[in-house]
């Protein structure tokens, strides 16, 4: 009696005392690394924060702080104005440790649950592999050296654990992806919709060679792609503006090569790009107004004219009590039907992380071969590379024109910045513009919270 | 010879009253003849049948009273002696019997720190909460009215800070029942006999695994036999905010606005002016100002002072009435009271209804049994104690401009119909607290009953056996609607919102001790060994939906869609041995030694069980005989203690990895998912605290001046820490028993008889006592424990003070740009012009960076002190008392708010002489606003820090009593009328509403902040707390 009277375990929680150990507890597990992508990839996320905000494509007005986030912080992101201290860096790095932890755990218990089928182990560590290599290909764009954390850390080794080289960091990003692109499935066959496949392992993989400025082995992958998946398992939609669809039907089409997947409604895992997007505090096209990621003029201006990508991308402003309100957002992931959830718009479109216009474009920056862009163009409603109608004036290099074709395709997707970084291009293309931007500040500095618990992970230069 | 003597008496108290039960022996001092009786229910005793002889001594004594001893009394034969004996009330001397843990002792043979307040010390106070009605008298107590809003409880901490992470709340032993964070307003004053506060270890020891933060055991009255005594009380009250917060009006808020859009536009690009037009400003809402302003600004006035829409002048009633008596064998007290209190906030309010039934009954001479049983029910509505963001700050921050009320009878100005919604445009916001509490109706309900049952046998003399049963069942819900639009009030449009919320939770305690206590010639011993157990249950549920189709129905029946709907529950249990041998020698020296086993099923497998033990001695040096020709010292009393409490005040399932829920969507199907929220530690275990404690009482003058001094040390060791750990591992914290604080301090207690005339007496209290906190040892690397929130730091690390606030000193503001260019450097991305703030390059390395941040000041006062005068003449009583804590800094959190531009809040009218030019810098210490700060303005520097030090007038009371004779006559025993006034005045130069105020956010954003709040990191800090009041209550009680 003595015993049982003290031994209460947790009435409404389960504890890691009874868990990760049968298929449906992993399941459980998988299921919530997934998850992970809503921070990663969320409108105030990592890629977000980076891959707009830090370009030309975005600019922010007034906007919301959030718990210890100032104005200021996000601002500062726009601004290159970062510091250390900065609490949306902090952010980031914690969101970013936290997802992967999430990973690394199920990656670490499974090798330890024997009663599971040889085949699931393989399928669950290779789709954890997939996401680990997606998030430290990320991050090590974001910091340069980060931490490489493989397994879930005890304090006591969190404290001594510095960051590693970039190379390093690479060498493992390219290790789990060939993993997973040698033991996921094809795209048709996967376990569900939203499932990391063989096809979204290689694309990712061909971008990620791509970046370390290795074209053979980008071209090799994608073309394994291509060769494997073109006008079956993948190809573009004819029209550019369903790619966003909130309807079932509209979600996981033959373009998308790996997407988050988000339902609408009370309690649901719900989208919110759209109201996060749009003009902060508006009152009149949604309830809620994050007022992230506003449209620059100078991203609006580079549409060639009848490029039909423009209009279905963004507004141009909003009527507010008769006003006018000048602020361009975009509109990609409107979902006019969204109900209202605890005051703010809870939608029910996805987000796609990789979609199948990248694999062209990017086989085209590969192999400099045209042809896969302008399957691009064509849709966009506008002349084809190399034709009479092309404005080669303005684009007068392949470079330059995929730099072009890339901006407009992928607008407000999280590309930009990456994109300028991958090419050498950002600190030219971005001081023409005003930003303040050198080599240093390419990269975010390490959180000053970080450093003050373990002062050996150094800080970037600059800071 | 015969034995046919009587001896008759009669024995009373004081006033005249008969008492019961007083034990009276008498004695033949020559040939050892002893009898002994006890006095009946009027107090009458009787001796038939006594030997002539003598000479014959009698002995009196009764709980509570001096012992008496008459001598000398020769008997003859058949006669009948009649004595008339008047007892002495036994407070302030030796022999007044005071409570401690499992027991009671005479103060004389008390080793340890215990204070007892009886309930004369409290008689009259208005509060609620008894707690703050013995603020500021029990030196080393510190009790903090942190909010003052009805209902609140004080923070109390004994001793110091002695815990980081886990709890610093105190124990709550009531009548029996020991309750961790309990909430002392569900105890009616009226009932309490006394409270005992058991300071050192050696005393709290035997709680155990729970006594580190100190005990307090309140005890309530039981009826004596006699008389039916009936009492009866009525107060009225008044409250007011006296002490309001200076802001902005409406002009001078224009001129801050304005200022701040221009000083953010011309700072946004070369060639930008101030005299640029609106249109010339593109369409960034930063840097636009409404024509309004610039055009016809008179129009707003003075504008709306928001503090004087939210509060006002509250009423109170409280109705008190109580029977108690019985007789020798059994004694009563029922007891009702009702407190009605309006709030000083509008529409807020506070009432309770609590009964009780106390009964003790002796069944026969070898058993007795008892019940207390007690009830109290809450309705409140109570808004502005959440801080930031509720109505208490937001009237300190929403825009004079608005009007409470706009043309068409709405609110706010996001009315779209109204002309006020012109503003829209520009950023303006505007919170109103009014629609706050206007368009959100809110009801919390809390009943509580308490309930326990004893039974005392004593099978042989000397040894009792007791057993107990206590519980406690507490009962919430809450209910919530948020009605449409808020009456565009709100910052943002909302739609209806409902909620509601239960909490049910049963604590049940077991009890089983055996007591033996013997004299034996000049040794007297004592032993108690008990066994307990103790379980406690809490459910809760919540529920919420939207979709009202009105505002009509507000219960969750009409929400169209339910949007949460969950339930928890969440258990702990404790299992105890305890045992207390006590032994004095000759009445003169004393040994107190305690041990207690606890076990918890809090703690991890591995370290469940734990030895608590104590040691205490003491010498009372005023009665060896080479003291007796000191005549100057009536009592004098060396103290020793030394004891090891422990502190298990963590969640209930702290050692255990716990998994939360999650959710994704594969395509339209939503899946569950399963996330590890916390890291296991197996090994996790209660904090332990020794504390060696020494210290004197001394009586001297007659009687007139009682000496209380103690000093202590203390070691807290295996700290319960939240530990930050890097975020590598996937949690921001880890619960870790690692670490050491150190408290040690003083305290003195005096109390002065300074005039003892029968008309006229004057009695003078005071106490001071210190603290010194500092922490020895923190976890991995002695990492410092850093707390921030909304930019404020408060860093605890090793060799300082727990809680340290930890940011940039600010110097003053940079008049030109030569200032600037001589000045240190700034960080990347930090700009700074003329009227930005100057922050000390503290390293001297000729730029700022996060190494220039400092240590800018602590929140645990130097020492704090009190001071009571009670002056009485004939019926009249006068008494004031003062309360003064020294040497704290205060975090001012509105600083953010009120102090700087923030997204067009209202600020600090003392900020109004901010820089304006380096022809006109205002105050030299107050920035320029700046609509988009570039420089270091937002960063946590000594800006934010404010003195703490304040000396308030806490209490004024003044009592008449009606003439014996003319109260006689109404038929009344005594009749009485009084006039008590709290918080009267507090000198303080805080900006706030009271220095005394604290609040932080009690909530953990998990995505954002680095580690939740513990409960003793960020003590000092002031979030918008609600103000204490002004409390005036005139009040009539009648003894029939």
């Amino acid at each position: 009696c003595k015993k049982s009277f003290l031994e209460l375990a947790p009435v409404s929680n389960n504890s890691t005392n009874n868990f990760f150990k049968t298929k449906s507890d992993f399941d459980l597990a998988v299921n919530n690394a997934y998850s992970t992508l809503y921070t990663m990839y969320g409108p105030t996320g990592l890629v977000s924060y980076c891959g707009e905000l830090m370009s030309d494509n975005a600019t922010l007005y007034t906007v919301a702080g959030s718990g210890s986030i100032t104005v200021g912080d996000r601002w500062a992101f726009r601004d290159y104005t970062l510091n250390p201290a900065n609490n949306v860096v902090n952010q980031l790095w914690n969101d970013s440790y936290v997802s992967l932890y999430n990973l690394n755990i199920v990656l670490d218990r499974i090798q330890d649950a024997t009663s599971l089928d040889a085949g699931y182990v393989t399928q669950v560590t290779a789709e954890m592999r997939f996401l680990r290599g997606m998030y430290y290909f990320y991050m090590v764009q974001a910091w340069g050296d980060v931490p490489l954390v493989t397994k879930p850390l005890t304090p006591g080794e969190a404290f001594t654990t510095g960051r590693t080289p970039r190379a390093e960091v690479y060498n493992q990003v390219i290790d789990d992806l060939k993993y997973a692109g040698d033991n996921l499935t094809a795209p048709d066959k996967v376990p569900a919709a939203g499932r990391a496949s063989k096809g979204a392992a290689l694309t990712l993989l061909g971008k990620v060679y791509l970046t370390m400025g290795n074209k053979t082995a980008a071209a090799q992958t994608l073309q394994q792609v291509y060769s494997s998946y073109n006008g079956n398992a993948y190809n573009l939609l004819p029209e550019f503006g369903s790619l966003w669809g909130a309807t079932l039907a509209q979600k996981n089409t033959k373009e998308s090569i790996f997407e988050i997947q988000y339902k609408g409604g009370a309690n649901n895992p719900s989208s919110t790009y759209w109201p996060a997007f749009a003009p902060f505090e508006n009152f009149a096209i949604t309830r809620f107004g994050g007022g992230m990621n506003q449209v620059t003029d100078d991203l609006y201006n580079e549409y060639e004219t009848g490029d039909k990508r423009r209009d279905t991308s963004f507004e141009l402003g909003y009527l507010k009590g008769g006003n006018w309100i000048a602020i361009k957002f975009q509109k990609k992931w409107k979902d006019a039907n969204a109900p209202i959830v605890n005051a703010a718009e809870s939608c029910n479109n996805n987000f796609i992380i990789i979609r199948y216009a990248d694999v062209l474009l990017m086989l085209t920056e590969a192999t400099g071969d045209v042809q896969y862009m302008n399957r691009v163009r064509a849709r966009a409603g506008l002349p084809l590379y190399g034709t009479a109608g092309y404005p080669a004036a303005q684009y007068p290099t392949l470079d330059l024109a995929i730099e072009h074709e890339r901006r407009m395709e992928f607008a407000m997707e999280f590309h930009r910045w990456f994109d300028l970084k991958r090419t050498g291009r950002a600190v030219p293309v971005l001081s023409a513009k005003g930003k303040p931007v050198n080599a240093n500040k390419l990269l975010l500095p390490i959180p000053q919270f970080a450093r003050d618990q373990n002062p050996d992970l150094g800080q970037n230069d600059g800071y | 010879q015969e034995n046919s003597s009587i001896v008759k008496g009669v024995v009373q108290n004081n006033n005249g009253d008969a008492l019961a039960g007083v034990s009276v022996v008498i004695r033949n001092t020559a040939n050892n003849f002893t009898s002994g009786t006890s006095t009946d229910s009027t107090g009458v005793f009787t001796f038939s049948r006594i030997p002539a002889g003598g000479p014959y001594k009698f002995t009196f004594s009764i709980v509570g009273y001096e012992s008496q001893t008459l001598s000398g009394y020769n008997i003859k034969s058949d006669i009948t002696l009649s004595l008339v004996v008047k007892m002495k009330d036994a407070a302030n001397s030796l022999d007044q019997v005071i409570v401690i843990g499992y027991g009671s002792q005479r103060k004389r043979a008390v080793t340890g720190s215990v204070v007892s307040v009886s309930a004369e010390q409290f008689k009259d106070r208005s509060s609620s909460n008894v707690a703050q009605s013995i603020e500021g008298t029990v030196p080393g107590v510190n009790i903090s009215t942190t909010q003052g809003a009805p209902g609140f409880g004080p923070t109390i901490r004994v001793r110091g800070i002695n815990s980081i992470t886990a709890g610093t709340n105190p124990l709550y032993v009531v009548d029996g029942m020991a309750m961790e964070n309990f909430d002392l307003n569900i105890i009616n004053a009226q009932d309490i006999q006394s409270i005992e506060i058991l300071k050192d270890a050696a005393s709290a020891a035997i709680y155990g695994s729970r006594g580190a933060n100190g005990v307090i055991i309140v005890t309530t009255k039981l009826g004596k036999a006699g008389k039916p005594q009936v009492n009866l009380a009525y107060e009225q009250g008044l409250q007011k905010v006296t002490r309001k917060v200076e802001v902005m009006d409406a002009q001078q808020w224009i001129q801050y606005y304005i200022d701040a859009r221009n000083n953010a536009w011309v700072a946004s690009g070369p060639g930008r002016s101030a005299t640029d037009p609106n249109s010339a400003r593109g369409g960034n809402k930063t840097y636009l100002i409404p024509p309004d302003f610039i055009n016809n600004p008179q129009q707003f006035g003075k504008g709306t002072d928001w503090q004087d829409v939210l509060f006002r002048t509250a009423h109170s009633q409280n109705i008190q009435a109580s029977i108690s008596g019985g007789t020798d064998r059994a004694q009563y007290l029922f007891s009702a009271g009702y407190l009605d209190q309006d709030a000083v906030v509008i529409d807020n309010f506070y009432k309770r209804l609590s009964l009780r039934m106390n009964i003790r009954q002796k069944i026969t001479e070898k058993v007795t049994a008892g019940l207390n049983i007690s009830f109290t029910g809450n309705h409140s509505r109570i808004d502005g104690v959440e801080g930031k963001s509720d109505v208490v700050s937001l009237a300190q921050q929403s825009d004079p401009i608005f009007p409470v009320y706009n043309e068409n009878g709405n609110l706010g100005f996001l009315d779209p119909n109204s002309t006020w919604n012109r503003f829209t445009a520009y950023g303006v916001q505007l919170w109103h607290p009014y629609s706050l509490i206007k368009y959100a109706n809110k009801r919390n309900k809390v009943y509580n009953t308490i309930g326990g049952g004893y039974i005392e046998i004593k099978p042989i003399n000397d040894l009792t056996f007791k057993s107990s049963v206590n519980a406690i069942l507490t009962q919430r819900n809450y209910n919530w609607f948020w009605q449409t639009n808020a009456g565009y009030g709100y910052s943002t449009l909302l739609p209806a919102e409902g909620r509601y919320q239960t909490y049910n939770n049963l604590n049940w305690l077991t009890e089983n001790s055996l007591s033996y206590d013997k004299v034996l010639g000049d040794h007297t011993i004592g032993a108690l060994v008990a066994y307990t157990a103790q379980k406690q249950r809490g459910d809760t549920s919540q529920q919420r939906g939207t979709n009202y189709p009105n505002d009509l129905v507000q219960t969750l029946n009409a929400a169209g869609t339910p949007t949460l709907s969950t339930t928890t529950a969440g258990e702990w249990a404790l299992l105890s041995w305890l045992s207390r041998v006590s032994y004095s020698y000759k009445n003169r020296y004393f040994l107190n030694g305690t041990i207690r086993r606890d076990g918890s099923s809090r703690f991890g497998q591995a370290s469940r069980w734990g030895y608590f033990p104590s040691l205490s001695v003491g010498w009372l040096i005023s009665d060896e005989s080479f003291m007796q020709s000191v005549s100057a010292i009536n009592n004098l009393k060396l103290r020793v203690s030394y004891g090891a409490t422990g502190n298990n005040q963590i969640p209930n399932y702290g050692p255990i990895s716990l998994i939360d829920g999650v959710k994704y969507a594969y395509s339209d199907n939503v899946v569950n998912g399963s996330r590890v929220t916390t890291i296991p530690n197996p090994n996790l275990k209660w904090e332990k605290t020794t504390q060696f404690n020494v210290g004197f009482d001394l009586t001297a003058l007659n009687n007139r001046i009682n000496v209380t001094a103690d000093f202590y040390n203390s070691i807290t060791k295996d700290l319960l820490l939240n530990v930050p750990v890097p975020i590598l591992t996937g949690f921001a914290t880890q619960l870790t028993n690692i670490g050491r604080v150190r408290n040690r301090g003083v305290e003195l207690a005096i109390s002065s008889k300074n005039i003892v005339n029968s008309d006229l007496k004057w009695t003078t209290d005071f106490n001071i006592a210190a603290n010194r906190n500092k922490v020895l040892q923190l976890g991995p690397n002695n990492a410092p424990v850093i707390v921030e929130e909304w930019g404020s730091r408060f860093v605890t690390e090793v060799g300082k003070p727990i809680s340290n606030f930890v940011g940039y000193v600010f110097d003053g503001v940079y008049n030109n740009q030569d200032e600037i260019n001589k000045g240190p450097q700034y960080a990347s991305g930090v700009v700074v012009t003329p009227g930005d703030p100057k922050v000390r390059d503290v390293t001297g390395e000729g730029k700022i960076d996060a190494t220039d941040r400092t240590i800018l000041g602590n929140g645990q006062p130097d020492f704090t002190a009190g001071l009571t005068n009670t002056v009485s003449y004939k019926n009249f009583e006068f008494s004031f008392m003062l309360h003064g804590v020294f040497g704290n800094e205060i975090v001012n959190q509105q600083t953010r708010y009120n102090k700087y531009w923030n997204d067009s809040r209202n600020a600090y009218a003392a900020i109004g002489n901010y820089w304006k030019s380096e022809q006109q810098p205002g105050d030299g210490k107050t920035f320029k606003p700046n609509a988009e700060f570039k420089g270091m303005q937002t960063q946590f520097s000594s800006y934010w820090i404010e003195d703490g030090t304040f000396v308030r007038i806490k209490n004024i009371r003044l009592s008449y009593t009606l003439p014996k004779t003319v109260s006689s006559k109404l038929s009344f025993r005594t009749m009485r009328v009084y006039v008590n006034a709290e918080n009267v005045h507090v000198f303080s130069k805080y900006l706030g509403y009271d220095p005394e105020n604290s609040i932080y956010s009690t909530g953990t954003d998990a995505a954002t902040s680095n580690t939740p709040f513990p409960p003793g990191l960020m003590v000092g800090a002031d979030y918008g707390s609600y103000p204490i009041p002004l409390t005036v209550t005139f009040g009539l009680k009648v003894d029939l």
